[in-house]
């Protein structure tokens, strides 16, 4: 973020509002992702990404997806993460009318707040090291997905016997 | 309606809390006679979960369990933490309907209005 601009006339009176709107933004509450690094703006699902000697664990927030509705691929060293997120929020017709879900017509749906992407997404993580496809597990628990990726046997550490002559 | 973000912290609430506490992204939609929200809570369990309806502020909190994963961490584009945030409905709602369902890492929570504030279409009569 460039700190000077164009028409920069009061310079200490532009240094106190900076200082005060980062103060305002540390002091106010966390932001959604919490302060490690964000995805970039758009990239769904948000992901964390864990390495052990044996395995690379992926970890993606992925609220209001089935099992079914997930699909993961891994390829050497890339996971592949795509899918479809549903609307819960009934979507108004061409016809300007919606139902709630219980068979009751609504005339109109005003929106309020809409910060819930929905709709087909996927990303291609690039993990650090290549893992063994065959053995790779995914299990999908409350909204988080939590892929364990088995490192390939080449990448796994090998421990040298040291012989002394 | 005006919604509105509740940032100050109630004087009731702990001022230190365990861990880090998040803002869900969330959905509002206005049905007319109810008020839809939707809440990404994911990591949350049901039982963690409060939702509150107070003098026309709707409240929520949920409890998430630390998730330990084995090794170091390589990327991390998220905190994990609990939820709180609230929203100023105004008046007009009927509290002892509001309902919450929490699924698959989703909140929703139903507020209807009283029956006297709801929007009623009227129909015209020819003579």
């Amino acid at each position: 973020m460039s700190t000077f601009r164009p028409g920069f006339a009061l310079p200490f009176e532009e240094l106190r509002d900076e200082i005060d709107r980062v103060w305002t933004t540390l002091t106010a509450a966390p932001p959604v992702h919490g302060w490690g690094t964000r995805p970039a703006e758009g990239v769904f699902p948000a992901v964390a990404v864990r390495e052990s000697d044996e395995a690379i664990t992926v970890e993606a927030e992925l609220p209001g997806l089935d099992a079914d509705d997930v699909e993961i691929t891994v390829a050497g060293d890339e996971l592949l993460v795509k899918g479809s997120r549903p609307e819960i929020c009934p979507v108004p017709h061409a016809s300007g009318r919606a139902g709630n879900g219980d068979g009751e017509k609504q005339d109109r749906v005003m929106w309020h707040r809409r910060e819930r992407g929905t709709g087909a997404f996927e990303r291609r993580i690039a993990l650090p090291v290549a893992v063994d496809a065959s053995r790779v597990e995914a299990r999908l628990v409350d909204g988080v997905l939590t892929v364990t990726c088995p490192k390939a046997a080449e990448c796994q550490p090998h421990k040298v016997a040291v012989r002394s002559v | 309606m005006v919604t509105q973000t509740q940032t100050t912290i109630p004087a009731n609430e702990p001022q230190s809390e365990p861990t880090l506490t998040y803002q869900p992204n969330v959905d509002i939609c206005d049905l007319g006679a109810e008020v839809l929200l939707v809440a990404d809570i994911p990591g949350a369990h049901a039982a963690g979960i409060d939702v509150t309806f107070e003098d026309g502020v709707l409240a929520l909190r949920a409890a998430v369990s630390p998730r330990e994963l084995p090794g170091r961490a390589v990327r991390q584009e998220y905190g994990i933490g609990n939820y709180r945030r609230s929203f100023r409905l105004g008046d007009g709602f009927d509290a002892s309907q509001i309902s919450a369902h929490y699924k698959k890492g989703v909140l929703t929570i139903h507020v209807p209005r009283l029956a006297a504030v709801r929007p009623r279409k009227v129909e015209v009569k020819t003579a």
